[in-house]
Protein backbone atom coordinates (compact mmCIF):
# COMPACT_ATOMS: atom_id res chain seq x y z
CA UNK A 1 0.00 0.00 0.00
CA UNK A 2 2.52 2.44 0.74
CA UNK A 3 4.67 1.87 -2.13
CA UNK A 4 2.13 2.38 -4.40
CA UNK A 5 1.36 5.55 -2.64
CA UNK A 6 5.32 6.50 -3.63
CA UNK A 7 4.76 5.52 -6.96
CA UNK A 8 1.41 7.57 -7.14
CA UNK A 9 3.34 10.77 -5.43
CA UNK A 10 6.45 10.40 -7.76
CA UNK A 11 4.39 10.04 -10.83
CA UNK A 12 2.15 13.26 -9.61
CA UNK A 13 5.69 15.24 -9.42
CA UNK A 14 6.12 13.79 -13.23
CA UNK A 15 2.80 14.99 -14.50
CA UNK A 16 3.51 18.33 -12.95
CA UNK A 17 6.68 18.81 -14.50
CA UNK A 18 5.65 17.83 -17.97
CA UNK A 19 2.46 20.04 -17.66
CA UNK A 20 4.95 22.78 -16.58
CA UNK A 21 7.13 21.91 -19.58
CA UNK A 22 4.19 21.77 -22.06
CA UNK A 23 3.58 25.22 -20.93
CA UNK A 24 7.39 26.12 -22.39
CA UNK A 25 7.39 24.25 -25.66
CA UNK A 26 9.48 27.26 -27.38
CA UNK A 27 12.13 25.85 -25.03
CA UNK A 28 11.83 22.30 -26.30
CA UNK A 29 12.50 23.51 -30.00
CA UNK A 30 15.31 25.88 -28.64
CA UNK A 31 16.92 22.47 -27.22
CA UNK A 32 16.41 20.42 -29.65
CA UNK A 33 18.35 23.03 -31.87
CA UNK A 34 21.04 23.66 -29.72
CA UNK A 35 21.81 19.46 -30.11
CA UNK A 36 22.10 19.86 -33.76
CA UNK A 37 24.82 22.83 -33.32
CA UNK A 38 26.30 20.32 -30.46
CA UNK A 39 26.46 17.57 -32.68
CA UNK A 40 27.82 19.55 -35.60
CA UNK A 41 30.44 20.65 -33.68
CA UNK A 42 31.41 17.53 -32.94
CA UNK A 43 31.48 16.78 -36.59
CA UNK A 44 33.29 18.82 -37.70
CA UNK A 45 35.87 18.63 -35.29
CA UNK A 46 36.09 15.20 -35.83
CA UNK A 47 37.29 15.37 -39.91
CA UNK A 48 39.78 17.96 -38.43
CA UNK A 49 41.55 15.67 -36.00
CA UNK A 50 41.29 12.06 -37.94
CA UNK A 51 45.06 10.32 -37.72
CA UNK A 52 46.07 6.80 -38.16
CA UNK A 53 47.52 7.92 -34.37
CA UNK A 54 43.68 8.62 -33.56
CA UNK A 55 42.40 5.83 -35.18
CA UNK A 56 44.56 2.91 -33.74
CA UNK A 57 43.18 4.24 -30.17
CA UNK A 58 39.60 4.19 -30.79
CA UNK A 59 36.82 1.18 -30.23
CA UNK A 60 37.54 -0.99 -33.44
CA UNK A 61 34.96 -0.10 -36.62
CA UNK A 62 34.35 3.40 -35.18
CA UNK A 63 35.11 6.77 -36.43
CA UNK A 64 36.24 9.76 -34.00
CA UNK A 65 32.83 11.68 -34.67
CA UNK A 66 30.68 8.53 -33.28
CA UNK A 67 33.23 8.29 -30.32
CA UNK A 68 33.07 12.05 -28.95
CA UNK A 69 29.17 12.04 -30.05
CA UNK A 70 28.69 8.72 -27.63
CA UNK A 71 31.15 10.98 -25.28
CA UNK A 72 29.26 14.19 -25.51
CA UNK A 73 25.76 12.98 -25.55
CA UNK A 74 26.61 10.85 -22.12
CA UNK A 75 28.83 12.91 -20.54
CA UNK A 76 25.54 15.40 -20.73
CA UNK A 77 23.37 12.94 -19.35
CA UNK A 78 25.85 12.56 -16.20
CA UNK A 79 26.34 16.32 -15.68
CA UNK A 80 22.53 16.87 -15.83
CA UNK A 81 21.72 13.59 -13.65
CA UNK A 82 24.43 15.10 -10.35
CA UNK A 83 22.27 18.47 -10.78
CA UNK A 84 18.95 17.01 -11.33
CA UNK A 85 18.22 16.85 -7.11
CA UNK A 86 19.97 19.99 -6.15
CA UNK A 87 18.33 21.94 -9.31
CA UNK A 88 15.09 20.35 -8.14
CA UNK A 89 15.73 21.58 -4.72
CA UNK A 90 16.75 24.93 -5.89
CA UNK A 91 13.79 25.33 -7.66
CA UNK A 92 11.64 24.36 -4.93
CA UNK A 93 13.13 27.25 -2.94
CA UNK A 94 12.57 29.46 -5.47
CA UNK A 95 9.29 29.25 -6.38
CA UNK A 96 8.55 28.64 -2.61
CA UNK A 97 7.08 25.08 -3.04
CA UNK A 98 9.74 23.48 -0.67
CA UNK A 99 7.83 24.48 2.61
CA UNK A 100 4.71 23.45 1.02
CA UNK A 101 5.75 20.37 0.22
CA UNK A 102 7.97 19.71 3.75
CA UNK A 103 4.32 19.88 5.71
CA UNK A 104 2.53 17.08 3.34
CA UNK A 105 2.64 13.67 3.94
CA UNK A 106 5.65 12.78 1.87
CA UNK A 107 9.05 12.77 3.01
CA UNK A 108 11.68 14.33 1.70
CA UNK A 109 13.53 11.64 -0.09
CA UNK A 110 10.12 10.92 -2.05
CA UNK A 111 10.00 14.73 -2.87
CA UNK A 112 13.87 14.67 -4.60
CA UNK A 113 12.94 11.22 -6.02
CA UNK A 114 9.74 12.93 -7.64
CA UNK A 115 11.84 15.81 -8.72
CA UNK A 116 14.45 13.94 -10.52
CA UNK A 117 12.18 11.93 -12.54
CA UNK A 118 10.70 14.65 -14.91
CA UNK A 119 14.58 15.86 -15.58
CA UNK A 120 16.08 12.08 -16.28
CA UNK A 121 13.47 11.48 -18.48
CA UNK A 122 13.35 14.70 -20.51
CA UNK A 123 17.64 13.78 -20.53
CA UNK A 124 17.23 10.18 -21.60
CA UNK A 125 15.17 11.98 -24.66
CA UNK A 126 17.69 14.72 -25.16
CA UNK A 127 20.47 12.22 -25.38
CA UNK A 128 18.23 10.41 -28.15
CA UNK A 129 17.70 13.46 -29.97
CA UNK A 130 21.60 13.88 -30.38
CA UNK A 131 22.28 10.49 -31.64
CA UNK A 132 19.17 10.82 -33.81
CA UNK A 133 20.67 14.82 -35.08
CA UNK A 134 23.88 12.26 -35.75
CA UNK A 135 22.52 9.64 -37.77
CA UNK A 136 20.08 12.00 -39.41
CA UNK A 137 22.69 14.49 -40.59
CA UNK A 138 26.30 13.26 -39.88
CA UNK A 139 26.78 9.36 -41.05
CA UNK A 140 26.44 8.28 -37.56
CA UNK A 141 25.82 4.76 -38.06
CA UNK A 142 25.13 2.16 -35.07
CA UNK A 143 23.67 -0.34 -37.63
CA UNK A 144 25.63 -3.01 -35.08
CA UNK A 145 24.79 -1.71 -31.88
CA UNK A 146 23.49 -3.72 -29.24
CA UNK A 147 20.42 -1.69 -28.15
CA UNK A 148 19.49 -3.63 -24.64
CA UNK A 149 22.96 -3.63 -23.79
CA UNK A 150 23.08 -0.02 -24.14
CA UNK A 151 19.57 0.25 -21.98
CA UNK A 152 21.37 -1.90 -19.36
CA UNK A 153 24.41 0.49 -19.49
CA UNK A 154 21.77 3.73 -18.75
CA UNK A 155 19.75 2.20 -16.18
CA UNK A 156 22.98 1.10 -13.86
CA UNK A 157 24.10 4.78 -14.78
CA UNK A 158 21.45 6.65 -13.68
CA UNK A 159 21.70 4.70 -10.26
CA UNK A 160 25.57 5.26 -9.71
CA UNK A 161 24.97 8.31 -10.66
CA UNK A 162 21.87 9.26 -8.23
CA UNK A 163 24.11 8.63 -5.69
CA UNK A 164 26.02 11.67 -6.56
CA UNK A 165 23.43 13.84 -7.28
CA UNK A 166 22.24 13.09 -3.76
CA UNK A 167 25.30 14.25 -2.36
CA UNK A 168 25.13 17.22 -4.58
CA UNK A 169 21.46 17.77 -3.24
CA UNK A 170 23.12 17.26 0.84
CA UNK A 171 25.62 19.82 0.17
CA UNK A 172 22.77 22.37 -1.65
CA UNK A 173 20.22 22.02 1.17
CA UNK A 174 23.31 22.33 3.65
CA UNK A 175 24.40 25.43 2.02
CA UNK A 176 22.08 26.30 -0.51
CA UNK A 177 24.30 27.54 -3.43
CA UNK A 178 27.57 27.16 -5.03
CA UNK A 179 28.25 23.65 -5.08
CA UNK A 180 32.00 23.05 -4.96
CA UNK A 181 31.47 18.87 -5.07
CA UNK A 182 29.32 18.82 -8.15
CA UNK A 183 31.64 20.70 -9.97
CA UNK A 184 34.77 18.64 -8.92
CA UNK A 185 33.14 15.46 -9.67
CA UNK A 186 32.20 17.02 -13.39
CA UNK A 187 35.71 18.77 -13.24
CA UNK A 188 37.38 15.02 -12.60
CA UNK A 189 35.10 13.32 -14.97
CA UNK A 190 35.56 15.37 -17.88
CA UNK A 191 39.38 15.29 -17.33
CA UNK A 192 39.76 11.56 -16.97
CA UNK A 193 36.42 9.91 -17.45
CA UNK A 194 37.17 9.57 -21.53
CA UNK A 195 34.46 11.92 -22.76
CA UNK A 196 36.54 13.61 -25.47
CA UNK A 197 39.57 10.83 -25.62
CA UNK A 198 40.18 7.52 -25.01
CA UNK A 199 41.66 7.31 -21.33
CA UNK A 200 44.81 5.35 -22.29
CA UNK A 201 46.25 9.03 -23.66
CA UNK A 202 46.46 9.75 -20.69
CA UNK A 203 49.08 9.56 -18.02
CA UNK A 204 49.10 6.69 -15.62
CA UNK A 205 48.07 7.94 -12.37
CA UNK A 206 45.09 10.01 -14.61
CA UNK A 207 44.54 6.77 -15.65
CA UNK A 208 44.07 4.85 -12.38
CA UNK A 209 42.12 8.02 -11.17
CA UNK A 210 40.04 7.31 -14.36
CA UNK A 211 39.05 3.74 -12.87
CA UNK A 212 37.75 5.21 -9.63
CA UNK A 213 34.73 7.49 -11.30
CA UNK A 214 31.85 5.77 -12.61
CA UNK A 215 31.40 7.75 -15.84
CA UNK A 216 34.57 5.84 -17.04
CA UNK A 217 32.95 2.80 -17.23
CA UNK A 218 29.28 4.59 -18.01
CA UNK A 219 31.17 5.54 -21.36
CA UNK A 220 33.39 2.58 -22.09
CA UNK A 221 29.80 0.34 -21.80
CA UNK A 222 27.96 2.58 -23.56
CA UNK A 223 30.76 2.79 -26.33
CA UNK A 224 30.82 -0.84 -26.77
CA UNK A 225 27.15 -1.48 -26.81
CA UNK A 226 26.91 1.46 -29.36
CA UNK A 227 29.61 1.18 -31.44
CA UNK A 228 31.05 -2.37 -31.70
CA UNK A 229 28.06 -3.98 -31.25
CA UNK A 230 29.56 -5.64 -28.02
CA UNK A 231 27.75 -8.61 -26.62
CA UNK A 232 26.51 -9.11 -22.67
CA UNK A 233 29.81 -10.51 -22.19
CA UNK A 234 32.30 -7.42 -22.66
CA UNK A 235 29.43 -5.07 -21.82
CA UNK A 236 28.41 -6.60 -18.48
CA UNK A 237 32.17 -5.69 -16.46
CA UNK A 238 30.82 -2.11 -16.91
CA UNK A 239 27.44 -2.80 -16.03
CA UNK A 240 28.87 -4.31 -12.50
CA UNK A 241 31.48 -1.67 -11.79
CA UNK A 242 28.53 0.97 -12.25
CA UNK A 243 26.11 -1.58 -10.02
CA UNK A 244 29.19 -1.31 -7.04
CA UNK A 245 29.54 2.53 -7.34
CA UNK A 246 25.73 2.50 -6.90
CA UNK A 247 25.53 0.16 -4.41
CA UNK A 248 28.37 2.33 -2.13
CA UNK A 249 27.18 5.75 -3.67
CA UNK A 250 23.20 5.39 -3.06
CA UNK A 251 23.38 4.15 0.66
CA UNK A 252 25.82 6.47 1.61
CA UNK A 253 24.44 9.71 -0.16
CA UNK A 254 20.99 8.66 1.45
CA UNK A 255 22.39 8.91 4.77
CA UNK A 256 24.50 12.16 3.59
CA UNK A 257 21.41 13.96 3.12
CA UNK A 258 19.70 12.35 5.78
CA UNK A 259 22.21 13.86 8.20
CA UNK A 260 22.06 17.36 6.09
CA UNK A 261 18.69 17.48 6.74
CA UNK A 262 18.52 16.98 10.49
CA UNK A 263 21.07 19.45 10.46
CA UNK A 264 19.04 22.18 8.74
CA UNK A 265 15.94 21.56 10.53
CA UNK A 266 18.10 22.12 13.82
CA UNK A 267 19.39 25.47 12.51
CA UNK A 268 16.07 26.25 11.05
CA UNK A 269 17.70 27.03 7.88
CA UNK A 270 15.67 24.26 5.48
CA UNK A 271 13.57 26.44 3.68
CA UNK A 272 16.19 29.56 3.59
CA UNK A 273 17.16 30.83 -0.02
CA UNK B 1 -10.62 12.61 29.27
CA UNK B 2 -9.50 12.82 25.42
CA UNK B 3 -5.44 14.33 24.85
CA UNK B 4 -5.21 18.10 24.13
CA UNK B 5 -5.32 18.92 19.86
CA UNK B 6 -1.74 20.60 20.48
CA UNK B 7 0.12 20.39 23.78
CA UNK B 8 3.47 22.36 24.07
CA UNK B 9 5.73 21.20 27.17
CA UNK B 10 8.64 23.09 28.14
CA UNK B 11 9.61 23.94 24.72
CA UNK B 12 13.17 25.52 24.07
CA UNK B 13 14.82 26.64 20.97
CA UNK B 14 17.91 27.76 20.30
CA UNK B 15 19.27 28.90 16.91
CA UNK B 16 23.43 29.01 16.12
CA UNK B 17 24.50 32.52 15.02
CA UNK B 18 24.40 33.47 11.64
CA UNK B 19 27.73 33.03 10.11
CA UNK B 20 29.10 34.17 6.52
CA UNK B 21 32.10 33.76 5.00
CA UNK B 22 34.40 30.43 5.24
CA UNK B 23 32.97 30.12 8.57
CA UNK B 24 29.13 29.70 7.23
CA UNK B 25 30.40 26.38 6.47
CA UNK B 26 30.65 25.23 10.09
CA UNK B 27 26.90 27.17 10.63
CA UNK B 28 25.48 23.23 10.53
CA UNK B 29 27.47 22.08 13.20
CA UNK B 30 28.22 25.51 14.77
CA UNK B 31 26.36 25.21 18.46
CA UNK B 32 23.38 27.02 19.04
CA UNK B 33 23.28 29.80 21.01
CA UNK B 34 20.45 32.41 20.06
CA UNK B 35 17.44 32.13 22.07
CA UNK B 36 14.25 31.67 20.22
CA UNK B 37 11.91 29.98 22.75
CA UNK B 38 12.38 29.71 26.11
CA UNK B 39 10.53 26.46 28.34
CA UNK B 40 7.11 27.32 25.91
CA UNK B 41 4.21 25.51 27.49
CA UNK B 42 0.85 25.35 27.16
CA UNK B 43 -2.02 23.87 25.23
CA UNK B 44 -5.02 23.87 22.73
CA UNK B 45 -8.22 21.60 23.06
CA UNK B 46 -10.32 19.93 20.72
CA UNK B 47 -12.04 22.63 18.56
CA UNK B 48 -10.73 25.75 20.53
CA UNK B 49 -9.03 28.40 18.49
CA UNK B 50 -5.75 29.65 20.27
CA UNK B 51 -3.91 33.03 19.07
CA UNK B 52 -0.33 33.68 19.51
CA UNK B 53 0.19 37.23 19.96
CA UNK B 54 3.49 38.89 20.28
CA UNK B 55 6.21 41.48 19.28
CA UNK B 56 7.83 40.59 15.70
CA UNK B 57 10.72 37.87 17.22
CA UNK B 58 8.79 37.00 19.40
CA UNK B 59 9.23 33.56 18.89
CA UNK B 60 5.36 32.88 17.20
CA UNK B 61 6.70 31.76 13.55
CA UNK B 62 9.18 29.43 15.44
CA UNK B 63 6.64 28.01 17.55
CA UNK B 64 3.94 27.50 14.35
CA UNK B 65 7.11 26.32 12.07
CA UNK B 66 8.65 23.76 14.63
CA UNK B 67 4.33 21.60 15.51
CA UNK B 68 4.62 22.29 11.97
CA UNK B 69 7.81 19.75 11.77
CA UNK B 70 10.13 22.41 9.73
CA UNK B 71 12.57 22.76 12.64
CA UNK B 72 13.69 20.52 15.65
CA UNK B 73 12.94 21.64 18.89
CA UNK B 74 16.50 22.12 21.22
CA UNK B 75 14.53 20.66 24.40
CA UNK B 76 11.14 19.93 25.28
CA UNK B 77 8.10 18.73 23.29
CA UNK B 78 5.41 19.44 21.18
CA UNK B 79 2.43 16.96 20.31
CA UNK B 80 -0.07 16.96 17.81
CA UNK B 81 -3.04 15.11 18.43
CA UNK B 82 -0.89 12.93 20.48
CA UNK B 83 2.04 12.33 18.09
CA UNK B 84 4.67 13.76 19.06
CA UNK B 85 6.24 16.35 15.68
CA UNK B 86 9.78 15.24 16.09
CA UNK B 87 9.63 11.66 17.04
CA UNK B 88 6.77 10.88 15.00
CA UNK B 89 6.50 13.65 12.39
CA UNK B 90 5.14 11.27 9.66
CA UNK B 91 2.28 11.33 11.53
CA UNK B 92 2.13 14.36 12.97
CA UNK B 93 1.77 15.68 9.07
CA UNK B 94 -1.26 13.82 8.80
CA UNK B 95 -2.72 15.68 11.72
CA UNK B 96 -2.35 19.46 10.36
CA UNK B 97 -2.95 21.83 7.78
CA UNK B 98 -0.29 24.87 7.49
CA UNK B 99 -0.34 28.33 5.95
CA UNK B 100 1.54 31.88 6.41
CA UNK B 101 -0.28 34.70 4.79
CA UNK B 102 3.04 35.49 2.83
CA UNK B 103 2.27 31.97 1.24
CA UNK B 104 3.32 32.36 -2.61
CA UNK B 105 4.75 28.65 -2.99
CA UNK B 106 2.77 27.52 -6.36
CA UNK B 107 3.30 26.69 -9.13
CA UNK B 108 2.76 29.76 -11.97
CA UNK B 109 2.15 27.54 -15.38
CA UNK B 110 -0.63 25.64 -13.34
CA UNK B 111 -3.95 25.85 -12.74
CA UNK B 112 -5.48 25.60 -9.26
CA UNK B 113 -6.92 22.68 -10.11
CA UNK B 114 -3.82 21.40 -11.08
CA UNK B 115 -1.90 22.79 -8.46
CA UNK B 116 -4.45 21.54 -5.49
CA UNK B 117 -4.56 18.24 -7.29
CA UNK B 118 -0.87 17.99 -7.11
CA UNK B 119 -0.56 18.74 -3.63
CA UNK B 120 -3.87 16.05 -2.39
CA UNK B 121 -1.57 13.55 -4.24
CA UNK B 122 0.82 14.60 -1.49
CA UNK B 123 -1.33 13.92 0.84
CA UNK B 124 -2.43 10.41 -0.53
CA UNK B 125 -5.94 12.17 -1.88
CA UNK B 126 -5.82 10.78 -5.57
CA UNK B 127 -8.61 10.40 -8.17
CA UNK B 128 -12.21 10.68 -7.10
CA UNK B 129 -11.28 11.37 -3.73
CA UNK B 130 -9.13 14.47 -5.08
CA UNK B 131 -11.43 15.62 -7.50
CA UNK B 132 -13.72 15.58 -4.47
CA UNK B 133 -12.03 17.56 -2.24
CA UNK B 134 -10.76 20.35 -4.56
CA UNK B 135 -14.26 21.19 -5.71
CA UNK B 136 -15.50 21.45 -1.40
CA UNK B 137 -12.02 23.16 -0.31
CA UNK B 138 -12.61 25.65 -3.85
CA UNK B 139 -15.89 25.96 -2.53
CA UNK B 140 -15.57 26.83 0.76
CA UNK B 141 -12.85 29.42 -0.31
CA UNK B 142 -14.86 30.77 -3.06
CA UNK B 143 -12.36 30.39 -6.17
CA UNK B 144 -14.34 27.92 -8.04
CA UNK B 145 -14.67 30.33 -10.74
CA UNK B 146 -10.90 30.84 -10.73
CA UNK B 147 -9.71 27.31 -10.39
CA UNK B 148 -9.10 26.92 -13.69
CA UNK B 149 -7.10 29.67 -14.75
CA UNK B 150 -3.36 29.76 -14.26
CA UNK B 151 -1.81 30.68 -11.07
CA UNK B 152 0.36 33.52 -12.12
CA UNK B 153 -2.63 35.39 -13.26
CA UNK B 154 -4.37 35.48 -9.77
CA UNK B 155 -4.32 38.12 -7.58
CA UNK B 156 -2.22 38.28 -3.83
CA UNK B 157 -5.77 37.76 -2.71
CA UNK B 158 -7.07 34.72 -4.29
CA UNK B 159 -3.15 33.24 -4.06
CA UNK B 160 -3.84 33.58 -0.51
CA UNK B 161 -7.44 31.98 -0.66
CA UNK B 162 -5.92 28.79 -2.74
CA UNK B 163 -2.88 28.48 -0.19
CA UNK B 164 -6.05 28.15 2.92
CA UNK B 165 -7.71 25.58 0.15
CA UNK B 166 -4.43 23.63 0.00
CA UNK B 167 -3.68 23.61 3.65
CA UNK B 168 -7.63 22.22 3.83
CA UNK B 169 -7.20 19.80 1.43
CA UNK B 170 -6.83 16.86 3.58
CA UNK B 171 -9.55 17.63 6.31
CA UNK B 172 -7.29 18.04 8.63
CA UNK B 173 -8.33 18.05 12.38
CA UNK B 174 -5.85 21.03 13.45
CA UNK B 175 -4.95 24.18 11.72
CA UNK B 176 -1.85 26.21 11.81
CA UNK B 177 -2.01 29.69 10.48
CA UNK B 178 0.80 32.77 10.36
CA UNK B 179 -0.63 35.45 10.04
CA UNK B 180 -3.62 34.36 8.24
CA UNK B 181 -5.27 37.64 6.87
CA UNK B 182 -2.18 39.68 5.79
CA UNK B 183 -2.24 39.87 2.34
CA UNK B 184 -6.46 39.86 1.92
CA UNK B 185 -8.37 42.87 1.04
CA UNK B 186 -10.54 44.39 4.55
CA UNK B 187 -13.65 42.97 3.21
CA UNK B 188 -12.28 39.45 2.28
CA UNK B 189 -10.77 39.06 5.36
CA UNK B 190 -13.62 39.77 7.51
CA UNK B 191 -15.41 37.11 5.75
CA UNK B 192 -12.54 34.71 6.03
CA UNK B 193 -13.04 35.43 10.08
CA UNK B 194 -16.02 34.52 9.82
CA UNK B 195 -15.57 30.98 7.96
CA UNK B 196 -12.71 29.86 10.11
CA UNK B 197 -14.48 30.56 13.70
CA UNK B 198 -18.14 29.81 12.79
CA UNK B 199 -17.19 27.23 9.93
CA UNK B 200 -13.89 25.49 10.92
CA UNK B 201 -13.86 25.74 14.38
CA UNK B 202 -17.29 25.82 15.51
CA UNK B 203 -19.03 23.53 13.05
CA UNK B 204 -16.23 21.15 12.38
CA UNK B 205 -14.28 21.14 15.67
CA UNK B 206 -10.98 21.93 13.70
CA UNK B 207 -8.25 22.95 16.63
CA UNK B 208 -7.18 25.97 15.52
CA UNK B 209 -3.75 28.01 16.49
CA UNK B 210 -2.60 31.14 14.80
CA UNK B 211 -0.34 34.30 14.93
CA UNK B 212 -1.57 37.48 14.33
CA UNK B 213 -0.44 41.38 14.61
CA UNK B 214 -3.96 42.32 14.47
CA UNK B 215 -6.10 42.75 17.93
CA UNK B 216 -9.21 42.97 16.04
CA UNK B 217 -8.94 39.61 14.29
CA UNK B 218 -7.60 37.67 17.69
CA UNK B 219 -10.47 39.58 19.71
CA UNK B 220 -12.70 38.22 17.04
CA UNK B 221 -11.72 34.62 16.73
CA UNK B 222 -9.59 33.41 19.77
CA UNK B 223 -11.18 31.07 22.54
CA UNK B 224 -8.01 31.98 24.28
CA UNK B 225 -4.62 34.20 23.75
CA UNK B 226 -0.77 33.66 24.82
CA UNK B 227 1.11 36.70 24.75
CA UNK B 228 4.55 36.13 23.50
CA UNK B 229 7.51 38.04 24.07
CA UNK B 230 11.66 37.23 23.02
CA UNK B 231 10.46 33.18 24.07
CA UNK B 232 8.30 33.57 26.59
CA UNK B 233 5.01 33.50 27.65
CA UNK B 234 3.74 36.44 29.19
CA UNK B 235 0.10 35.14 29.54
CA UNK B 236 -2.25 32.83 28.63
CA UNK B 237 -6.20 33.48 28.77
CA UNK B 238 -9.35 34.29 27.18
CA UNK B 239 -9.80 38.07 25.89
CA UNK B 240 -12.16 38.47 28.65
CA UNK B 241 -9.78 37.01 31.14
CA UNK B 242 -7.04 39.38 30.05
CA UNK B 243 -8.82 42.09 30.30
CA UNK B 244 -10.62 41.46 34.03
CA UNK B 245 -6.75 40.31 34.95
CA UNK B 246 -5.00 43.70 34.41
CA UNK B 247 -8.52 45.84 35.45
CA UNK B 248 -8.34 47.20 31.64
CA UNK B 249 -11.48 47.84 29.51
CA UNK B 250 -10.52 47.04 26.38
CA UNK B 251 -8.55 43.90 24.70
CA UNK B 252 -5.82 45.96 23.07
CA UNK B 253 -5.24 48.19 26.12
CA UNK B 254 -4.83 44.77 28.60
CA UNK B 255 -2.04 43.80 26.07
CA UNK B 256 -0.01 46.60 25.75
CA UNK B 257 -0.95 46.56 30.12
CA UNK B 258 1.11 42.88 30.44
CA UNK B 259 3.49 43.54 27.66
CA UNK B 260 5.04 46.28 30.36
CA UNK B 261 4.03 44.95 33.32
CA UNK B 262 4.35 41.11 32.74
CA UNK B 263 2.68 38.57 34.54
CA UNK B 264 5.17 36.28 36.61
CA UNK B 265 5.83 32.68 35.31
CA UNK B 266 4.60 30.88 38.59
CA UNK B 267 1.33 33.00 38.25
CA UNK B 268 1.12 31.36 34.89
CA UNK B 269 1.34 27.76 36.13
Amino acid sequence: MSSLRTVRKISAFFWRDLAIARGYRGALVLETLEALFGVATYYYLSRFVQSPELARELPVGSSYFAFALVGFAFFDYLSVSIGAFDASLEEAHQNRTLEALLVTQTPLPVILAGSALYPFAALALRTCVYLAWGVLLFGFAPQSANWLGAVAILLASILAFAGLGVMSASYQILFKRGNPAKWVVLGVSGLVGGMMYPITVLPRPLQLLARIIPVTYSLEGMRAALLSGAGWREIWPSVAALLIFAAILLPLSFALFGWALRRTKITGTLTHI
Amino acid sequence: MSSPAIAVEALEKYFPPALSGWRAFVQPVARPTELALAGVSFTVGRGEAVALVGPNGAGKSTLLRILATLIIPTRGRAMLAGFDVERDAARARSQFGYHTGGDEGFYGRLSGRQNLAFFAAMNNITGADAKACIARVAEWMGICEELDRQVRTYSTGMTHRLGLARALLHSPSILLLDEPTRSLDPLAAADFRCQLKEELVRRRGTSLLFASHSLSEVEEIADRVVLIEAGRILACDTPRGLCASTGMATFESAIKQLARHPVPSEALQ
